[in-house]
C-alpha cells in the first residue's frame, strides 16, 4: 500500500515509523529538510523535501497512485488544500488533520467528501475525549464505549482489596459473570488471557461489559470508596486543555493554570466563565494549596513538556489527588509513567496514529482504538453476510492465538460472548488482539 | 554496546550467500573440466562451515542494530568475504602466495581490477569466472546484493545501504529499500546481459563475453586475456565495451528514470551533465593529441581515446593500448579522469563527479565572494541549494582523499619505488581503477610490487570502495569508546 504522509511533525513522524514497520510503502513529505534528515537514514521509508500544496511536488512523489494521503502539517487549511489537490490528482483516500470543531460535525461530512477530504482527524479533540472519560470514572484507568455505549471497555488496576485477586478466569467464568476479561497488562507485558490465566496484584485488567454492570465491576475490583470527580485542575493551557474544558460534563468545575499571561488572555476569550483561568506556575505547590488542591479530585497535566507533566502528576498525587492524567508525548516514557502510578497517560501521537491506522483497514471497522497502556488493539467489525465467522460457534472458529472476542452488539444491545455464542450477520463484534494482528482477523469478517 | 551476535549472524548469512556463488563457479569449473573444481568445493565447504557457525553464534541475537554496528558490519563483511573469496586461488595453487591471493580478491570485490597475474591465459575457466564475478558482485556491493535477495536486515538495511553505497547523498527510487535494491539490480543484470549478447554477436567467445560483461558493468577491469581487450583486435568489441563502461558510470537511479521515459529529469541532472561534458572534453582532447602525434587515423585515434577515457573515467581499467607510450600530456589528462571518477550511485570509483562539481562551484563562489563580500552565494545541484553540512562533508572527503594519496605515495617512495609509479599505483588503488602509471601501467601487472605495498594497496582499495569514512571510522578511538 502506498501511503503519502505530508508533514513530518510529531504525528506524521510517529505514523511514518509505525507504518514503515508494517511494511507499507511510505513517502514522507516536508518542506523542512531538518525534519526529515534522521528519518530517511534510520527507517525504511522515502523522504521528499517539498510542499504538500505544490502540484509539482505532489506529482513528483507519485500521488496519482497513492492509496492513502495523510496531511498532518500544523496548519489546518494547508492540510485541507493538500487533500483536495491530492484527491484531484488521483489519491484514493485522504485524511486531513484539523483544528476546528465545526468541521467534525456529522452534517459537514458529505460536504468535505465532495471537496476531496475523506476523513478528518482532530488529535486534540480525541485526547480531550479520552481525558474526560478518564475523569468521569476516576477509578477506571481506561474507558471506551462501543456503539454509543451499548458495550463498554474498562481497564482497572487491581489492588490488595479486590475481590477477584488471585482468581483464574475459569473460576470467574463458573458464576456466569456479566463481564469478559479481554486483556491483562502485567508490568510491561500485555496478555490476551486464556481460562487458566490468573489475576494478580497490580495487574491492569480490561473488562468488557454493559453499562448496567459497571457498579458490579467496581465492587469486585474493590473501588467503591472512590468518589466522583467534581473539581478538576488542569495544568497548562494547551489546545488539549481548551478542548477538555469545553467537553467536561456540567457538574465538573475546571481550573486551568497557565504560566504565560498572553496565553491566559487568549484562554479567557475562547472559554466561558465556568472555567477559572489562573496565571501561575503549576509546579508551585503553594499556588496549588491556595487554589484548593485538597478539594480537587482530578489533576490533569497537559503542558508541552512530558517530564513536567509526569512530575506535576506525582506531586499532585502526594498532595492527595486521587486521579491524575498526564500528557506524555515521549513514547518511551509511557510505560515508565505508568509504573509511577499516574492514573491515565495521554499520548496525542498514539491516539492520532491509531485513528489513522483504522482507515487503512479494508473491512468495515468503525473503531480501532489503541490501548495506551496495553500493547493491544481493539477493533470493531460489522459482520457481513456469508463471513467466515458466522459459520461456526466462537469456540470452534480457530481464531489466532492472542485474540479474543470481547463482546458484540446485536440490534443495539450489548451481548457478552462465550464459547457457545453464534455470531450472526449484522452483528457488531468487538475484537481484542495483540498489536497489529488486525489484518489476520480481518479475513474472518469478509 | 556492540551487538556482536547480530553482527555475527549477518556475517554468517553473507558467507552463506558467498558459498552459493562459489558453488556456481564450481559448476563452471566442472563444465570446463578444469583442475580447479576440487579447490572450489573445498572453499565452499570451508565457507559454508564458517558461515553456519557465525550464523548459529548469532541465532538468538537481539534484533537491533546501532549505527556503530552498521559500520562494523559493512567494514567487516567486505574483509571477511574477501578472505574466504581468496581461497579458490590459494587452494588450487594458481596463486600460492597469500598476499597475492588476497590482493587479487579484494581488487576484484572492490571492482579495482589491478592484477598480479602475468599468466592469465593459463588459468582454468572456473577461477577466471570467479575473478570476474567478484567484480560484478562488488560493483554494487555485497550487502546491497543481500538486501535485494533476502529481506534479512529489516530496518537496519537502510543504514547498511547508506554505509556501502557510493556518493554523498543516496536517492531511493522506491520507499522501500528492498524494492529499490531489486530495481537497481534488475538494471544491472539487464546491462550485463545486453552487453554479453552484443559481445557474443561481435565474435567474442561466450565465456569471455560473460566475464568481460561482469568486469565492464562492475567497472572492474579484469580481463580473461593478458593483453586485455587489445587481444580481440576488433573495433566493434572496443566500441561496445566503451559504451557499456560509459553507461555503468552513470547513476543507476538515473538509468532507471531513463527507462521510465523521464528524459527531462534525467538530462537536468547536474552530475550527469558534468560527467558527459567531462567524457566529451577528455575524449576529444586526447583524440586530437593522438591524431597529431601518433601514426593513427581519425577513427582510430577517436576510438582509442574514447575507450581509454571511458575506461579510466569510470574506473574500469580495461586497455586497448598502452597509454604510457603516448605523449605524456595524454596520460596526464587520463590521470585527471582517474581522480575524478564517474557518478555517485554507479559502480565506479574515484572521487565522483558530484563531489568535484560541488567543489568547483564552491571554489567559484569564493572568487565571487572576494569581489562581493556580502553576497549570499548558494551552491546548486539539480536546481536545489546544497546544504552547508553536505558541502562540509564533500570538503572533508576531498581533503582526506588527497591526504591518503599523498601519504601513501610517500610511503611507496620510501620503499624505493619511483614517484610516477608510486603515484599511479596509489591513485589507481584508492580510485578502484586498475592500471597505474609508469612501470605499473596497462602493459604490466602489479606483481613486482613488494608485499607490504600490496597490503597497503588492498587496504586503499577497500577504503576507496567504501568511500573512505566507513573504513577509516573504525580507526578512530572514539568509535570504540562505550556510550
Amino acid at each position: 500500500m502506498k501511503i503519502i504522509i505530508a508533514g513530518a511533525g510529531a504525528v506524521g513522524t510517529h505514523l511514518a515509523k509505525l507504518l514503515s514497520n508494517e511494511k507499507q510503502d511510505i513517502i514522507l513529505m516536508d518542506e523542512n529538510e531538518e525534519h526529515l534528515n534522521t528519518l530517511s537514514r534510520n527507517f525504511d521509508l522515502m523522504t521528499v523535501i517539498g510542499s504538500p500544496t505544490s502540484i509539482t511536488n505532489l506529482k513528483d512523489v507519485g500521488v496519482e497512485d497513492a492509496d492513502l494521503f495523510i496531511a498532518v502539517t500544523p496548519d489546518e487549511s494547508r492540510n485541507m488544500t493538500a487533500c483536495m489537490l491530492a484527491t484531484n490528482l488521483g489519491a484514493r483516500k485522504t485524511v486531513a488533520r484539523i483544528d476546528n470543531f465545526e468541521y467534525l460535525l456529522p452534517k459537514n461530512k458529505a460536504f468535505f467528501q465532495k471537496l476531496g477530504v475523506d476523513s478528518l482527524i482532530y488529535p486534540e479533540m480525541l485526547a480531550a475525549k479520552e481525558i474526560v472519560s478518564a475523569m468521569r470514572m476516576s477509578w477506571v484507568r481506561q474507558w471506551w464505549e462501543f456503539c454509543g455505549g451499548a458495550l463498554v471497555l474498562v481497564g482497572v488496576k487491581i489492588r490488595e482489596n479486590a475481590e477477584i485477586l488471585n482468581a483464574t478466569l475459569n473460576e470467574l467464568g463458573k458464576n456466569r459473570v456479566p463481564f469478559h476479561v479481554v486483556a491483562i497488562k502485567r508490568k510491561k507485558r500485555t496478555i490476551i488471557p486464556q481460562g487458566t490465566d490468573k489475576i494478580m496484584l497490580y495487574d491492569i485488567v480490561y473488562f468488557t461489559t454493559t453499562k448496567k454492570y459497571i457498579p458490579y465491576i467496581r465492587k469486585i475490583t474493590g473501588k467503591e470508596d472512590y468518589g466522583d470527580v467534581r473539581n478538576v485542575m488542569i495544568m497548562g493551557g494547551s489546545r488539549i486543555a481548551i478542548r477538555t474544558a469545553q467537553y467536561v460534563p456540567e457538574y465538573m468545575r475546571v481550573k486551568i493554570i497557565e504560566n504565560d499571561l498572553e496565553r491566559c488572555n487568549l484562554l479567557t476569550e475562547v472559554l466561558d466563565d465556568k472555567v477559572m483561568i489562573l496565571n501561575g506556575d503549576g509546579r508551585d505547590i503553594n499556588l496549588l494549596y491556595e487554589e484548593g488542591i485538597k478539594n480537587t479530585e482530578a489533576f490533569v497535566a497537559v503542558t508541552g513538556n512530558s517530564e513536567t507533566n509526569i512530575l506535576a502528576c506525582l506531586a499532585a498525587k502526594r498532595l492527595g489527588v486521587r486521579k491524575t492524567v498526564a500528557e506524555v508525548e515521549n513514547i518511551d516514557y509511557i510505560s515508565m509513567a505508568e509504573s509511577l502510578d499516574i492514573g491515565t497517560v495521554i499520548n496525542k501521537k498514539k491516539i492520532a496514529a491509531s485513528h489513522i491506522y483504522q482507515m487503512m483497514l479494508d473491512a468495515d471497522v468503525s473503531n480501532v482504538k489503541c490501548l495506551t497502556f496495553a500493547n493491544a488493539d481493539v477493533a470493531e467489525f460489522s459482520v457481513k453476510d456469508g463471513a467466515k465467522i458466522t459459520k461456526r460457534k466462537v469456540k470452534d472458529l480457530g481464531l489466532p492465538k492472542g485474540t479474543t472476542i470481547g463482546g458484540l452488539i446485536r440490534d443495539g444491545e450489548g451481548v457478552l460472548v462465550t464459547g457457545d455464542t453464534q455470531i450472526e450477520k449484522g452483528d457488531h463484534v468487538v475484537v481484542f488482539c495483540m498489536s497489529m494482528m488486525i489484518k489476520k482477523i480481518e479475513k474472518f469478517f469478509n | 554496546m556492540i551487538n556482536s551476535r547480530m553482527i555475527s549472524q549477518i556475517i554468517g548469512i553473507l558467507l552463506l550467500i558467498e558459498t552459493t556463488m562459489i558453488l556456481l563457479c564450481s559448476a563452471v569449473a566442472l563444465f570446463y573440466q578444469g583442475d580447479d573444481f576440487t579447490s572450489f568445493l573445498a572453499t565452499a565447504g570451508v565457507t559454508a562451515a564458517a558461515g553456519l557457525s557465525f550464523y548459529l553464534f548469532g541465532a538468538k541475537a537481539e534484533k537491533h542494530l546501532s549505527r556503530r554496528d552498521g559500520y562494523i558490519i559493512v567494514g567487516l563483511s567486505w574483509i571477511i568475504v574477501s578472505l574466504f573469496g581468496m581461497l579458490p586461488f590459494y587452494f588450487s595453487g594458481y596463486i600460492p602466495n597469500i598476499t597475492d591471493a588476497f590482493f587479487e580478491t579484494i581488487s576484484g570485490f572492490s571492482s579495482t581490477g589491478s592484477t598480479i597475474l602475468d599468466n592469465i591465459e593459463e588459468f582454468p575457466h572456473g577461477l577466471l569466472f570467479w575473478r570476474s564475478m567478484t567484480q560484478w558482485i562488488g560493483g554494487l556491493g555485497i550487502i546491497f546484493f543481500t538486501i535485494a535477495v533476502l529481506p534479512i536486515f529489516g530496518i537496519g538495511g537502510v543504514q547498511l545501504f547508506a554505509a556501502e553505497a557510493t556518493g554523498p547523498t543516496h536517492d531511493k527510487v522506491h520507499p522501500r529499500i528492498g524494492v529499490t535494491a531489486k530495481w537497481i539490480w534488475s538494471i544491472y543484470i539487464g546491462l550485463t546481459a545486453t552487453e554479453a549478447i552484443l559481445l557474443t554477436v561481435g565474435g567474442m567467445p561466450i565465456f569471455d563475453s560473460i566475464c568481460h560483461s561482469f568486469a565492464t558493468t562492475g567497472t572492474g577491469g579484469y580481463s580473461t586475456k593478458q593483453a586485455s581487450i587489445a587481444y580481440y583486435n576488433s573495433n566493434y568489441i572496443e566500441y561496445v565495451i566503451a559504451i557499456f563502461m560509459f553507461l555503468s558510470g552513470i547513476n543507476f537511479t538515473l538509468l532507471l528514470l531513463f527507462i521510465n521515459k523521464k528524459f527531462k529529469k534525467c538530462f537536468q541532472d547536474t552530475e550527469l551533465k558534468f560527467y558527459i561534458g567531462s567524457v566529451l572534453f577528455f575524449t576529444l582532447s586526447i583524440a586530437s593529441i593522438l591524431y597529431y602525434t601518433e601514426p593513427m587515423g581519425f577513427e582510430e585515434s577517436f576510438r582509442k581515446s574514447f575507450f581509454q577515457v571511458a575506461s579510466l573515467h569510470t574506473s574500469t581499467g580495461f586497455a586497448t593500448a598502452d597509454y604510457m607510450v603516448w605523449k605524456p600530456v595524454a596520460w596526464a589528462l587520463l590521470t585527471i579522469t582517474m581522480l575524478i571518477g564517474a557518478c555517485a550511485g554507479s559502480t565506479s570509483g574515484g572521487m565522483k563527479c558530484i563531489r568535484v562539481s560541488i567543489l568547483f562551484k564552491s571554489a567559484k563562489n569564493e572568487f565571487k565572494r572576494i569581489m562581493h563580500p556580502n553576497a549570499v552565494l548558494p551552491v546548486r545541484v539539480n536546481k536545489e541549494v546544497v546544504p552547508n553540512s553536505l558541502q562540509t562533508t564533500v570538503f572533508a572527503f576531498s581533503f582526506v582523499y588527497c591526504l591518503l594519496i599523498v601519504i601513501s605515495t610517500l610511503f611507496l617512495m620510501a620503499l624505493d619505488i619511483n614517484f610516477l609509479d608510486s603515484f599511479g599505483v596509489i591513485v589507481s588503488s584508492i580510485g578502484n581503477m586498475g592500471p597505474g602509471l609508469g612501470t605499473f601501467g596497462p602493459a604490466n601487472s602489479w606483481s613486482a610490487l613488494p608485499n607490504i605495498a600490496k597490503w597497503l594497496c588492498s587496504f586503499l582499495m577497500l577504503v576507496g570502495r567504501l568511500e573512505l569514512f566507513t573504513i577509516l571510522l573504525m580507526f578512530t578511538p572514539s568509535f570504540w569508546k562505550q556510550g
